[in-house]
């Protein structure tokens, strides 16, 4: 196998698959669901203030820069290419909700528009103070070497 | 806004398309003005070093007006279970996005009234945003 062909992905990184990371607290803070709501102008009546429920894509502000932490890093380059939300039971306003990370899939292509590149999925599931699953969100980012994907241009 | 029942809907029905303007501004909006987010979602000079035409509108804003989107056409009793995302290339400020959406099947599952819905986002009527978004519908039943 030529040596550019070999696997990128070490038994370490393959051993974080399904290791479910350090929990991490966080809440469904009033002013993040308005001030998403306002931006996409939303008026529907489910989710005015007074309803204490927040719009299902407050679940974009649930976990800020923290929330790739931890995921491998391969390559230098990173472009989020795929996300995926799940949604079990509706986001309440002040609720305190705990977050478990964890890398889902590690997984590579070759060829194409970057190259030889590493595809890392993470995964969060957010848990109510009763343990219910109230959301789960996935994120993949596509690792790959700027250099050598300018070179295969 | 109003209902929308199980049984009204069919396979191939397509959501009315919706035009969104992203502005430099809503991306900053978006995320609060005191969260320090990626410089090129509020600066073009910073998307064009990184070779990209001008700010870059953010993958959550995306994503969440997909989620309103569907949400919307799904009606008041109707939910968003799951939003599935694939973004091709990136979009920039100032030029006008095209939600479109389709529905591509509808059955019933646990007792559940569930329709999946291929949706796009189009920019310059090619899509940048591909994926599927699964509602829960009520049932006039």
């Amino acid at each position: 196998m030529p040596e550019e062909e070999q696997s990128l992905i070490t038994d370490e990184m393959r051993a974080l698959i399904g290791v479910r990371g350090e929990p991490r607290t966080v809440v469904v803070r009033e002013e993040d669901a308005r001030r998403v709501r306002d931006v996409l102008g939303d008026s529907d009546p489910r989710y005015r203030d007074e309803t204490g429920v927040a719009p299902p894509y407050v679940l974009s502000m649930l976990g800020g820069g923290q929330r790739m932490s931890g995921m491998p890093r391969v390559l230098p380059g990173g472009l989020m290419t795929q996300q995926e939300w799940r949604f079990f039971r509706p986001f309440v306003i002040g609720e305190a909700l705990t977050a478990y990370q964890s890398v889902v899939d590690i997984r590579e292509r070759l060829g194409g528009r970057y190259g030889h590149s590493v595809l890392v999925t993470m995964g969060i599931d957010y848990h109510n103070g009763g343990g219910d699953l109230v959301a789960s969100f996935f994120e993949t980012l596509t690792q790959f070497d700027p250099n050598a994907a300018r070179k295969g241009e | 806004m109003t209902a929308r029942y199980f049984e009204d809907v069919n396979v191939d029905d397509e959501l009315e398309p919706e035009e969104k303007l992203p502005t430099e501004d809503m991306a900053i909006d978006f995320f609060g003005r005191g969260n320090p987010t990626n410089p090129a979602f509020a600066d073009a000079e910073a998307a064009k070093r990184m070779g990209i035409g001008g700010a870059l509108v953010p993958g959550m804003l995306k994503i969440s007006w997909v989620t309103k989107y569907v949400s919307d056409w799904a009606g008041t009793d109707g939910a968003v279970r799951s939003v599935r995302i694939a973004f091709r290339r990136p979009d920039v400020a100032g030029r006008p996005l095209i939600l479109a959406g389709r529905v591509v099947d509808k059955r019933e599952e646990d007792s559940r009234k569930l329709i999946d819905i291929e949706v796009a986002i189009l920019a310059e009527g090619e899509p940048s945003v591909r994926g599927n978004v699964q509602v829960e519908l009520p049932s006039r039943g």
